[in-house]
């Protein structure tokens, strides 16, 4: 074991975590999940941050779907929005099952189904009802949607850009579903009014936190999750498809294999994002399945410094806490600003947030002039070729 | 005489109307060292597509594996399935992973399953570290074994990606002028390489240097490509002298004396 | 996003149409809007037949006569005989002379029959002691009169002094009307415009009649039928005069009006022979029921080709449209391999610029980008043609202001980008929404109204079938730019030095062709031609920020469908995805499901035939 760490040590090997990520993540691991809500339970801090907060969290899983694809596999994917909404959606379901006759029209059934004229459960909300059921939904249909859709576009070799304006159309296409009644999933105002989750009152905030903390876990689980998934050898070929994928292909791996897979533990990301968010932003609608979405997600993780972990997570949390004080601040010139930030950091801040203490420190580092033998490889990875 | 260990038959291939390979025929014998050399566009690169799968031909046989029995159709197989029954290929522009260390390039190449789930939980022993360290210092690289593969020299790209075709441990080694770029001494030692290896694998080597093409081809065969198709085949020495291959690369309609 | 909210919009009908336009198949006959006039009284059904033979014998032979005799005497003014039936002492007689008026084309008739059944007809005792027909018309003054018109000649009524009187219409007795008059007027009414020489005042007046099925108006038709040399006419008087025949007493006539309207089988004619149907199915006449059948299968064969064909024609013109807003992004994504997600703002700066052209040559137009300075542009004030042909000017402004915005664009991001298309990808889609904030600041968040010029905004019908002038022009737009596109690329040196760039930048570069200046030149074409189709999009859509956002995503799947690089592939792609949905939605009848089943057929076309994707082989492994 000391021969391997020692070993791992010498090589320097970039895929391996850096002390400064580690105590970097330690400190927001152990803020996030026991500091943030024992202050709000203090009082310190008000259910409205934390609940906003919250949703940066699920915002930060959605930001690392993409990056897994986008900054690990090189395929950026404009479908991401569409797996979280869904993910969403199927546990919005549940909620809406769990309102039960408290709704406007007094009905068991949910309201727009009233509104729409029915008076009966249509036959696929039945199941819903059960909160493992709802649960399980929640990684098979957005998981069954990646496998068909990524099946289909990596067996006829689909990628690169036309990988991306696919992916948009997929979310295009869907989203103009989930607009129509028809689809009996609430139409344009999607679902709302939610009561309870698990028997409690979800507007309480003992609940909402209850919510933040398995989200911050949750968050958690999935970034060591990836951090293994990065230090194996599918890591290794995951990357090699990024950057040679015929010389992966000529070596003998099934690259079209491994992008599906990759796709869909990213779709499965995605939708646990959103199950998350859902209850903890009351309110899922079609809005949150367009391209726009899926490319404001992107810019989270083109901020943040793709083709790192930390980077998707600190670009969500960044942006929307941003874009929060933005919209109420300066809501004119919000946009103006967002977009303004994204082009320059896509020209000038190819790393992201991350690559900034690696950047200032190459300047100390130029200041001195001893550094005389050939540089090892370096630290950081290279932004990848795309 | 060993049997074929690759069967090519017949073959055609058409790009957008372009005859690349018309009515090939090639036999490679177990363990064989083989040349090809070819003027500019005579289908040699093209031919190499074709047996890794890069291509498909229109018609014709590609067959792999010296028992009869056994033999398996080449043009049913997509790249990664050529590759796994034992076909290595170095391409003619080095394409290594270039955001990876040389040592990763290496781990990648070793023999071994290739699947998703056998990649996630893959780890290497000790024999496979042993021969990872072997095999870096046999490319000349064991030195920079931390280097991303982008940060190298042309040459040592060529060696490096010898170096992952020899990891694959494969039965047949299609090589694509790993001459280029490397010095004379290390064109040298890559010829040297390259004999050592036949007898246990079979190798396919397209060159255009002709002082490499001496040295590798002193036990074997030297086929020559023209026009997608085989105008002759023999030792050096004999498809040197040979007058319609003069013809060819020096020109047509100029008799040379 | 409000983006959305749009795409939704324009996803309910695919190509988005402004206003009131014409029902996208067959026509709509005018016969259930005829005006006040004709609503006041019933068509006659068939159980009073009785009552309707009775008033044939009566009425219809001196409309006959009055139509005929009408005409010999259209000499005589109608305002004179109005004037003199405003006198007449029997109410026949009063009949007999405004019947008389029948077929007569005289401006007058219509408002003065008007006013006498609005009571403001008047008799006036002049001081000589003759009553004079007055007519009480303008604003009443403080004492509640008017000015009072003869109704003779239409000439202020005079004192003695030669002073206009002004009258107070409560003091004069009004002239009566009892029913039977008003019957005769509405007649006279109805069968006026039968003698237009308007052609389309003509047909207007046959179809409102024939939709009424008046048994007594069918002599009166049948007699137009015998001197009606126009064909249109013609066929219009026969389609009339049998859908009175459905109400004819016997049966022989209902029969030769079903056979009659089988050979002409009009779209329009389909309600009433199903109403004829269903009269036959209660009354169980085995004839009629076949013929009624038979009349039916014809019209609905008719409307089924006449759908077919509709569907062909809009499924080229959305095509065409596809084509159009596709073209640019084949150059810029196609060629340069720049995924520009700011492509639909160049359509939307394109349309935009159309807006301000227009308002230039109409009344100017006032700006106030952030609110707080204004930009006033003064107006031409040009009216008629010459405001028509702002058109014709903003289609190269359109041009040159996206080509310019286009070329900025590249200078400014995506020069640094070449190598990096999906970073490219993302940078243009903050400068697509950096651009739709700036037309929110600069025009407002709401659309702005464009009106289209006269010559884009009528339509031709033939056999049923409408052509938009706004579509064929369409069509023949996206053929014409297609030619120009193909020579600048195939013909000029500027094309030769694009193509040379596109194969292949690192050796143009080399052989000294300034490929920056080339793909500056390159991307501005591109954006140019997405200007231009801004300018059309402004013709048969809204124009608002998001315009461009409604495009995106059918322009990137056009062109990948295509063939990236090929601008053949684009056209015959763009051409196929608008068939395609054009035909879906009319099978489905539902544009959402249409557009979502193209998409999934846009995925599928690529597992059959990704080399749609994959046009340029190279030798090189990545």
């Amino acid at each position: 074991m000391s021969r391997l760490a020692a070993f791992l040590a010498a090589r320097r090997n970039p895929r391996a975590i850096s002390r400064g990520e580690l105590i970097a993540v330690g400190i927001l691991a152990i803020l996030v999940v026991l500091v943030l809500p024992f202050a709000n339970q203090q009082g310190w801090i008000s259910n409205f941050a934390i609940n906003l907060w919250g949703k940066y969290l699920c915002y930060a899983l959605l930001a690392i779907s993409v990056d897994l694809l986008w900054g690990y596999t090189g395929l950026l994917s404009l479908g991401q929005a569409l797996f979280f909404s869904l993910g969403g959606y199927m546990i919005g379901m549940h909620l809406m099952r769990m309102i039960g006759d408290l709704g406007q029209y007094r009905q068991p059934i949910p309201d727009f189904l009233v509104f729409l004229g029915w008076t009966e459960l249509p036959t696929f909300w039945k199941p819903f009802s059960s909160f493992p059921f709802a649960l399980a939904m929640v990684l098979v249909l957005p998981g069954l949607l990646s496998w068909v859709f990524g099946y289909l576009a990596f067996r006829s070799r689909i990628k690169g850009v036309y990988f991306s304006i696919l992916t948009q159309a997929l979310t295009y296409g869907a989203a103009l579903m989930f607009f129509r009644n028809d689809l009996l999933m609430g139409g344009n105002n999607g679902f709302t009014d939610f009561k309870f989750i698990l028997g409690f009152d979800i507007r309480e905030p003992v609940t909402q936190r209850g919510l933040f903390v398995v989200t911050a876990v949750t968050l958690l689980v999935v970034y060591l999750l990836c951090r293994w998934l990065n230090g194996t050898k599918f890591g290794l070929v995951q990357q090699a498809v990024r950057d040679g994928e015929n010389r992966a292909l000529f070596s003998g791996y099934a690259t079209a294999h491994f992008k599906l897979f990759i796709f869909i533990v990213s779709a499965l990301i995605a939708a646990i994002g959103g199950a998350l968010y859902v209850p903890q932003v009351g309110i899922i609608n079609p809005s949150e399945m367009t391209p726009d979405k899926s490319l404001e997600a992107v810019v989270w993780v083109a901020v943040g410094g793709r083709g790192t972990l930390l980077g998707p997570v600190i670009g969500a949390v960044g942006v929307n806490a941003l874009k929060s004080w933005a919209t109420r601040a300066i809501p004119d010139l919000w946009i103006l600003l967002m977009g303004g930030l994204f082009i320059l950091v896509v020209l000038f801040l190819p790393g992201g947030i991350v690559s900034i203490p690696g950047i200032v420190r190459g300047w100390f580092k130029k200041k001195s002039p001893a550094s005389s033998a050939p540089a090892p490889a370096p630290a950081a990875p290279a932004p990848a070729k795309t | 005489m060993p049997s074929a260990i690759l069967t090519v038959e017949d073959v055609n291939k058409t790009y957008d109307g372009f005859r690349a390979i018309s009515d090939l025929h090639f036999y490679l014998f177990e363990g064989e060292l083989r040349t090809v050399i070819g003027p500019n566009g005579a289908g040699k690169s093209t031919f190499f597509d074709l047996i890794s799968g890069r291509a498909k031909p229109d018609t014709g046989k590609i067959e792999f594996g010296s028992d009869p029995l056994t033999t398996i159709d080449l043009t049913a197989r997509n790249e990664y399935q050529i590759n796994r029954l034992g076909i290595g290929r170095k391409f003619q522009t080095p394409s290594v992973y270039t955001e990876h260390t040389v040592w990763d390039n290496l781990v990648l190449s070793l023999k071994g399953p290739r699947g998703v789930f056998a990649s996630l939980f893959h780890r290497l022993d000790s024999t496979d570290r042993d021969r990872l360290d072997e095999l870096l210092k046999l490319i000349r690289l064991d030195t920079k074994r931390d280097w991303l593969a982008g940060l190298l020299a042309h040459g040592e790209k060529q060696w490096l990606e010898i170096g992952m075709l020899l990891a694959q441990q494969p039965k047949l080694l299609l090589v694509d002028e790993p001459a280029a770029g490397m010095t004379d001494e290390e064109t040298h030692r890559t010829g040297e390489l390259l004999l050592s290896l036949a007898g246990k694998h079979s190798l396919i080597v397209i060159e255009h240097d002709m002082t490499f093409v001496r040295q590798i081809a002193q036990n074997g065969k030297v086929t020559v490509l023209h026009q997608g198709t085989v105008l002759c085949e023999g030792k050096f020495d004999e498809v040197q002298s040979n007058p319609k291959v003069r013809e060819v690369y020096l020109g047509r309609g100029k008799p040379t004396k | 996003m409000g983006v959305f909210a749009h795409a939704q919009r324009r996803a309910a009908g695919a190509v988005p149409e402004r206003g009131h336009q014409p029902p996208p198949i067959g026509f709509s006959p005018p016969p259930r809007r005829v005006g006040p006039i004709l609503a006041l009284s019933e068509a006659p059904t068939v159980s009073n037949t009785a009552r309707t033979v009775l008033r044939l014998s009566l009425s219809v032979a001196l409309l006959i006569l009055a139509l005929t005799s009408g005409l010999a005497r259209a000499a005589d003014s109608a305002r004179a005989t109005i004037a003199e039936a405003t006198l007449a002492d029997s109410p026949a007689k009063q009949r007999d002379l405004i019947s008389s008026l029948a077929g007569q084309a005289d401006e007058a008739i219509p408002a003065l029959l008007e006013a006498w059944r609005k009571d403001s007809l008047f008799l006036y005792a002049a001081p000589e002691g003759v009553a004079v027909p007055v007519q009480l018309v303008g604003e009443k003054d403080a004492a509640e009169a008017q000015a009072a018109l003869r109704i003779a000649d239409g000439q202020p009524l005079l004192d003695a002094a030669g002073a206009p009187l002004r009258l107070v219409g409560a003091d004069l007795t009004a002239v009566e009307h009892t029913s039977a008059l008003r019957r005769a007027m509405k007649a006279v009414l109805d069968l006026r415009d039968l003698g237009s020489p308007d052609l389309e005042k003509r047909l207007r007046a046959i179809q409102v009649v024939g939709f009424a099925q008046d048994v007594e108006k069918l002599p009166i038709l049948q007699q137009r039928l015998a001197t009606e040399t126009e064909p249109r006419a013609r066929t219009t008087l026969r389609e009339a005069i049998a859908l009175i025949g459905l109400k004819a007493p016997t049966d022989a006539e209902k029969l030769a009006a079903l056979a009659e309207l089988k050979t002409l089988h009009t779209l329009a004619s389909a309600d009433l022979v199903k109403a004829a149907l269903r009269d036959a199915e209660t009354t169980r006449h085995p004839a009629l029921l076949e013929a009624a059948r038979g009349a039916l299968r014809a019209i609905e064969s008719h409307r089924s080709t006449v759908n077919f064909l509709g569907t062909l024609f809009r499924g080229a013109s959305l095509g065409s449209i596809l084509l159009i807003v596709a073209l640019g992004l084949a150059i810029t994504f196609g060629l340069m391999g720049v995924i520009n997600m700011a492509h639909g703002e160049m359509i939307a700066v394109g349309a935009y610029t159309t807006y301000v052209v227009q308002n230039i040559f109409g009344n100017g137009l006032a700006l106030s980008p952030f609110g707080k300075f204004t930009i006033n542009l003064p107006g031409l004030g040009a009216t008629g043609w010459a405001y028509q042909s702002y058109f014709l000017v903003a289609l190269p402004l359109s041009f040159l202001a996206a080509a310019a915005v286009g070329v900025a664009l590249e200078r400014g991001v995506i020069r640094f980008l070449y190598r990096r298309p999906l970073e490219s990808l993302l940078a243009t889609w903050g400068v697509s929404l950096v651009l739709q904030q700036l037309f929110r600041f600069i025009f407002g968040a709401n659309n702005v109204q464009v009106s289209s010029p006269a010559f884009l905004s009528g339509n031709w019908t033939i056999n049923d079938i409408i052509f938009g002038w706004n579509r064929v022009f369409v069509i023949g737009f996206a053929g014409l730019i297609v030619l120009g596109v193909w020579l600048v690329l195939t013909r000029t040196s500027l094309g030769l030095l694009i193509r040379a760039v596109m194969q292949n930048r690192a050796m143009a570069s080399c052989m000294g062709v300034r490929t920056s200046r080339v793909n500056m030149l390159t991307f501005g074409l591109g954006s140019g031609l997405a200007g231009l189709a801004g300018a059309f999009l402004s013709q048969i859509g809204n124009v608002g920020p998001s315009l461009g956002q409604n495009y995106i995503v059918d322009c990137f799947m056009t062109v990948v469908v295509g063939g990236v690089g090929n601008i053949a592939g684009t056209v015959l792609s763009a051409t196929g995805i608008g068939f395609a949905d054009q035909s879906l939605q009319q099978i489905l009848g539902n544009p959402v499901l249409g557009k979502i089943l193209v998409l999934v057929a846009i995925i599928l076309f690529l597992q059959w035939r990704p080399a749609g994707l994959f046009v340029t082989r190279s030798r090189s492994l990545d």
